[in-house]
């Protein structure tokens, strides 16, 4: 028996990729389309633009207070918008994930009918939606990895040589930049198929989508700092806070060497007495040594939310398709 | 895993929600393979949640329904089924729809046969721009193209003209004559499927109310008339109706009627309308049991 | 070969239909002895009635001995049905008595009654 469904199997299999790829082939030339633009634009910041800018900063630098001063200020600006439009992009694609998941990938086949068709040919619900999510889920996996990926080099290209390049730490260019990127996009296919799921609906299901992932995205905002072991400095008060990075906790250090919020002064008198208080400060904060331990325990925690989306997404088909439930005969 | 029996419920109940409506409750009867069979009642009856339930396409809430002897979701490879409103991807074509469907069913699907049944529709036509009846015969097609041992069938023939219904009935007999093929097809309107079936499942109210051969149904019922003043008893009574001085009843005899009835066989519409009528009737089905 | 025409308002069971007009072809000469009547799936496509009930009708015929069926092979005619085919002396005159009755100005319901009432004189009991 056993021996008899391996061999048949790989002839007997449905053939249901094939199809999927088929009937979103609008969505694939979309997101082809935008993913090339992307692409291009993330290249651009690591050749033309970057140089150009990098040029103006070095007149910029060498401009002394007394002379007239000429750079090519349209150069530094249109590197700056341009960074910025395609951070931007990058950390909005999982909401666009979500909405298209939500909407065309399962909310829309649930509300015409056509799950339904799917699912009466020899093909179980559950290997449906299995292809379903792992189709797309390779090809957003590979497609944004490699989008983080140039959008890191162009990152790294840029520092040392602009000087208002955005810091690591600056959360827009630490999610575009990295795998969190893909673990982000995976965990908004995974909610908006959910969403899809649960309410059966096309548009409730792509407005829920997007919420979904808004709430991963702030979840794992919240975490994100705490995900790796901090550095803390102590300084005096007058020293101001010491360290640079993505600050977890900052505050005052009391003579008894508590950590304590700083405290609210509204004159110079009251805030002397105020601070006269404490012996010094204290800056808890990631270096950006930890900047790829962070990026690893986000995208961990982040691909964590999503597997339990994707379980999710499964324990809702089989409620509502019974197909588990064994009969007693 | 053969077996006889293409359908089998015991105690089967279906609910939509932990505190909602039972759609079905507690309904028990056998079909036999190599029937067609009618699934008759009013809307909101139950039957497409008896359809969808043998489709495998949801759970049942309690009791089992074994289908082609496993369990529903075993049998998928060898059911075809047609939901009430067609559904069907809008933007393929007629003959992508049904390369889909050679695709999807590996190994058992009939393209001959899927493509006699769209014959007359332009295969490069994207379904959305297809008519209710033309959208019907692509169901159709996908449906009895994975040739199914049983194939189940919502209102199939709501949106067609009475040409094409004729058409696709014989078509549907010819599958069932040619491959015994167990055809289960709901209506609300009885006439349409009176000469096709031969198997009745009558649903109202979320229960079985009559199963059985259409045969053995109509020979088990007798209309009578007779003086109003005349006794029935033992006979079950079904409905009864006076007019005047005459009394007119569709009665289950459990024996030889006196001569003073005047008697004649009912015609399926009536005793389905008869049983319809009676909540209260007490089902044959029930009594065999017992 | 015979076509089977049901019509579902006649209040006559369809398998009894298929019987009879089986018979009236049989009678008329339609079919003869080793012809093959039509497949349950040939009824079927073309009438849409129920395949049982094409088997039912082919049962009762092979019953009263006028057909047998062959396993693979069909269902054949064994035996001619009375004696007045389609062209036989007796359909003749029938006919030249009809013409004659026409000439007379009976009415078509005049002549079925005329010939009924003959009918069930000499033929009692025997309905198909």
């Amino acid at each position: 028996m056993s021996a008899l469904t391996l061999t048949a199997a790989p002839v007997d299999r449905p053939r249901q990729t094939r199809w999927l790829l088929r009937l979103h082939r609008p969505a694939i030339y979309t997101w082809a389309v935008l993913w090339l633009a992307l692409v291009t634009l993330l290249l651009a910041l690591d050749g033309p633009l970057l140089n150009a800018a990098a040029d103006a900063w070095r007149q910029y630098e060498s401009c002394t207070t007394s002379e007239r001063c000429s750079y090519d200020q349209n150069a530094i600006l249109r590197y700056k918008d341009y960074y910025n439009y395609a951070t931007i992009a990058l950390n909005v694609l999982p909401f666009v994930l979500a909405a298209w998941a939500g909407a065309a990938l399962t909310g829309r086949e649930l509300e015409s009918g056509t799950a339904r068709l799917a699912w009466t040919q020899a093909t179980s619900p559950a290997h449906w939606l299995a292809v379903r999510l792992a189709v797309p889920a390779l090809g957003v996996t590979v497609c944004t990895g490699l989008l983080a990926w140039l959008h890191h080099r162009a990152w790294t290209a840029s520092q040392g040589r602009i000087e208002s390049a955005k810091e690591w730490y600056d959360r827009f260019t630490f999610h575009a930049g990295g795998p969190t990127l893909a673990a982000m996009a995976l965990a908004g296919l995974a909610a908006g198929a959910l969403a899809g799921l649960l309410l059966r609906r096309t548009l409730p299901a792509l407005a829920v989508g997007l919420v979904a992932v808004g709430v991963v995205r702030w979840l794992t905002e919240l975490a994100m700092p705490h995900l790796w072991p901090a550095v803390t400095r102590l300084s005096t008060v007058d020293q101001g806070f010491l360290g640079k990075g993505m600050v977890v906790d900052q505050g005052m250090v009391t003579a008894s060497g508590a950590h304590v919020p700083p405290p609210t002064c509204d004159s110079v008198a009251s805030c002397a007495a105020a601070f006269d208080r404490f012996t010094g400060r204290y800056n808890t904060y990631q270096p950006q040594s930890h900047l790829w331990g962070l990026q690893l325990t986000t995208t961990a925690l982040t691909l964590a939310v999503a597997a339990l989306l994707v379980t999710g997404c499964f324990l809702v088909l089989r409620r509502q398709t019974g197909t588990l439930r064994a009969a007693r005969p | 895993m053969s077996s006889d029996t293409a359908l089998r419920a015991d105690a089967l109940g279906k609910r939509f929600g932990r505190r909602g409506r039972w759609a079905l409750r507690d309904c028990a009867f056998n079909l036999p393979t190599g029937r067609v069979c009618a699934v008759v009642g009013p809307n909101g009856a139950g039957k497409s949640t008896l359809l969808a339930l043998a489709a495998g396409l949801t759970g049942p809430t309690a009791g089992a329904l074994t289908v082609l002897g496993t369990t529903a979701a075993q049998a998928r490879p060898r059911v075809g089924y047609v939901a009430q409103d067609k559904p069907l991807y809008p933007q393929l074509t007629v003959a992508e729809t049904l390369r889909m469907g050679a695709d999807l069913n590996p190994g058992r699907w009939d393209a001959e046969l899927a493509g006699h049944i769209v014959k007359e529709l332009d295969a490069t036509a994207r379904v959305r721009t297809l008519s209710g009846g033309q959208r019907t015969r692509v169901a159709l097609a996908l449906a009895l193209g994975k040739r199914p041992e049983l194939l189940l069938l919502d209102e199939p023939m709501a949106d067609l003209d009475p040409l094409a219904r004729h058409e696709l009935m014989g078509t549907l007999m010819g599958q069932a004559a040619m491959h015994g093929t167990t055809i289960v097809l709901s209506s609300h309107v009885i006439a349409e499927l009176e000469d096709s079936c031969d198997h009745l499942l009558l649903v109202a109210g979320g229960q079985v109310r009559l199963a059985g051969e259409i045969d053995e149904l109509l020979g088990a019922h007798l209309r009578v008339s007779g003086a109003a003043s005349a006794d029935l008893a033992p006979h079950t009574v079904i409905e009864s109706r006076v007019t005047g001085r005459q009394l007119t009843a569709l009665i289950r005899p459990a024996g030889p009627l006196t001569d003073d009835w005047r008697t004649a066989a009912p015609s399926l519409e009536e005793l389905v309308l008869a049983h319809l009528r009676d909540a209260g009737a007490p089902n044959p089905t029930e009594e065999r049991a017992a | 070969m015979v076509e089977y025409r049901i019509d579902r308002h006649s209040g006559v069971a369809t398998y009894v239909q298929i019987v009879q007009q089986t018979k009236q072809a049989l009678r008329l000469g339609l079919l003869r002895p080793g012809d093959r009547l039509p497949t349950a799936r040939e009824v079927v496509e073309a009438t849409a009635i129920n395949p049982n009930t094409v088997l039912k009708a082919y049962r009762e015929l092979e019953r009263e001995g006028l057909v047998e069926a062959r396993r693979g092979l069909g269902t054949f005619v064994r035996r001619a049905l009375g004696a007045a085919p389609a062209d036989s002396p007796l359909r003749t005159e029938l006919e030249d008595w009809a013409r004659r009755a026409d000439a007379a100005g009976l009415e078509r319901e005049d002549v079925a009654a005329l010939f009924t009432a003959v009918l069930d004189k000499h033929f009692q009991g025997d309905p198909s």
